[in-house]
């Protein structure tokens, strides 16, 4: 397309329409960011203003009162795990639909697929109960499970669709070589997937990180909590340290967004590929 | 590719897990949810109850304010955020420079957690130090210098639904990505009509990513269907049940040990789903053909 310089009336009006919507989306980020830095009573003295002093111990604190670094290891941990176990069995599962034939395969795959529309969240009863017959109440590795399972309809999706997409003449000259199935699925199709399981995988992770009701449905002990949960007990427990709260908040969102930034093509391509958000 | 006989059982071994993990947390769950609902389970005992549940649900204003509200949420996202996205993506499909920076910042509320969200937007519209009174304050609003946004009758679904447009960038991104599969030649044959920007982006692009606009509405309705977090955290469903929603309402069962009736709560937003996303395949499909 040819650049338009002119500055017309809907160029303007473009412009418009763009910043607003990117001060919309950031502005209030920015201003977490700043109130964080400040004293309770500057914050409630004027919202706006900067600091005196930038109040950085309100991030010590944040991180010494409300063991946040306890939270954040309990996240990476069962994140990190629940997103290996999803991209190993959603890829295992993609690898048996995409190559190879079976009467049942499409059954398979758009009941799988038909996940991805069941509103979970009305479910949470029966996870409760699921969660507390198999005695996992409050461990890790329960969040892990319902995590990983949760995640399965988006992946297998995913990667079913990528899988499809990569040449078989490779695979069918290994299999003529006498490649095993097992074979073919780490050295062929794993190595040649490699695009596919990170776009996966940090959909997984980021979902992962960032889910809240299971966590709050299925843990109690402050020693298994995720970080999510973990910062809404600001809204009790701190209830007048509004700045330790936002400290908190940003100790939070920081990895999330750091994910997305270093790997924001993929997460994009994702998007597009499978246009589905866990 | 063919099997052959000897790996028929590493084929299986390999579904298995995924298969597995799906009949435990997908069909398990839906079936065990759907037979509770007609009990009324406590946590320990459990009696069939017939429709006695549905019955008490739909005759509380509580319950029937929940669906409304659900369905309110779906609404304006179908109508305003989706249609809003769409017009960014109108906007940055013309490539211009810096445009990437545009869809990676308008994505960024999309990768935060919802609970993260929730926070800093409660932070926003509080009363004593919220961002929002301050700004209307300054502007010569003094009339809502102290108004409690999320706390007030009136106001706390407007509120709601009015952050919620923060998350115009998710869908942006999707219609955005399929933008860049039009031919380049629809746009030099406009060119050459003497078609302005403006026509080109109505008359050329949007018809040509609509089966993406309609994608962006089902799943629109679908998060809308399923959201929580937003609810639970800024209001929990307050003031006076004014902005509760489905799955707030049964998780206020859940903690009641009303087992029962919060199945059946469960039951009904699974319906509810399936309807709306056939009622939306239907009006969908007939404008795709016509």
């Amino acid at each position: 397309m040819t650049k338009d310089n002119s500055l017309n009336f809907y160029s303007i009006f473009k412009w418009v329409i763009i910043i607003s919507f990117v001060v919309y989306a950031v502005f209030p980020f920015l201003w977490l960011v700043l109130a964080s830095l400040k004293t309770n009573a500057e914050l409630l003295d004027n919202p706006f203003k900067l600091p005196k002093v930038f109040q950085f111990q309100n991030y010590s604190n944040a991180i010494q009162e409300a063991g946040l670094i306890q939270l954040i290891i309990n996240s990476l941990v069962i994140s990190t795990c629940a997103t290996f176990l999803n991209i190993l069995f959603a890829s295992m599962c993609a690898f048996a639909i995409a190559r190879h034939i079976f009467w049942w395969k499409n059954v398979l795959f758009l009941m799988i697929t038909a996940g991805i529309l069941v509103p979970l969240n009305a479910l949470i009863i029966p996870y409760y109960a699921i969660i507390n017959f198999l005695n996992l109440y409050d461990t890790r590795l329960g969040l892990i499970l319902v995590y990983c399972a949760v995640g399965l309809p988006v992946s297998t999706f995913i990667l079913t669709e990528f899988f499809k997409g990569i040449p078989k003449e490779i695979e069918e000259a290994s299999y003529l070589d006498g490649c095993n199935f097992v074979a073919r699925y780490f050295r062929i199709m794993l190595p040649l997937a490699l695009p596919g399981l990170a776009t996966a995988g940090t959909f997984q992770f980021i979902l992962c990180w960032n889910e809240f009701i299971y966590a709050m449905l299925l843990t109690s002990s402050t020693e298994i909590r995720t970080i999510q949960f973990g910062i809404s007990y600001f809204t009790n427990e701190f209830f007048s340290d509004y700045v330790g709260m936002f400290a908190a908040v940003v100790v939070s969102i920081l990895p999330s967004i750091t994910v997305f930034i270093l790997f924001q093509e993929r997460v994009i391509t994702g998007l597009t590929a499978g246009s589905v958000k866990g | 590719m063919k099997i052959k006989k000897d790996e028929v059982g590493w084929l299986l071994l390999f579904i298995a897990p995924t298969l597995i993990l799906f009949t435990l947390f997908f069909i398990l769950p839906i079936l065990f949810l759907l037979a509770s609902s007609f009990t009324n389970w406590d946590g320990i005992d459990a009696e069939f109850v017939g429709f006695e549940n549905y019955i008490k649900l739909f005759n509380k204003k509580s319950f029937v304010r929940a669906i409304t509200n659900n369905l309110y949420w779906c609404i304006t996202a179908a109508l305003i955020t989706v249609p809003l996205g769409l017009i960014i993506a109108l906007l940055l499909s013309h490539r211009s420079r810096g445009w990437k920076v545009f869809r990676t910042v308008l994505f960024v509320p999309q990768v935060v957690s919802s609970a993260a969200i929730a926070m800093l937007w409660a932070a926003v519209f509080n009363a004593e130090y919220g961002l929002l009174n301050y700004i209307l304050d300054n502007i010569g609003l003094s009339d809502y210098k102290n108004h409690n946004w999320l706390g007030n009758v009136r106001t706390a679904n407007a509120a709601l639904i009015g952050f919620s447009l923060c998350y115009v960038g998710y869908f942006m991104v999707i219609m955005l990505a399929k933008t860049a599969s039009i031919s380049e030649d629809y746009y030099d044959a406009a060119k050459i009509d003497g078609a302005s920007q403006i026509q080109k982006d109505f008359y050329i692009t949007a018809p040509l990513i609509k089966s993406t606009f309609f994608l962006c509405i089902i799943l629109a309705v679908i998060f809308n269907l399923r959201q929580f977090e937003y609810v639970y955290l800024m209001t929990a469903g307050g003031p006076a049940n004014k902005t509760q929603v489905l799955v707030v309402y049964i998780w206020n069962e859940l903690t009641v040990q009303r087992l029962g009736r919060g199945s059946a709560a469960g039951v009904i937003m699974i319906a509810l789903g399936a309807m709306l996303l056939l009622l939306l395949r239907r009006i969908l499909k007939s404008e795709t053909y016509n």
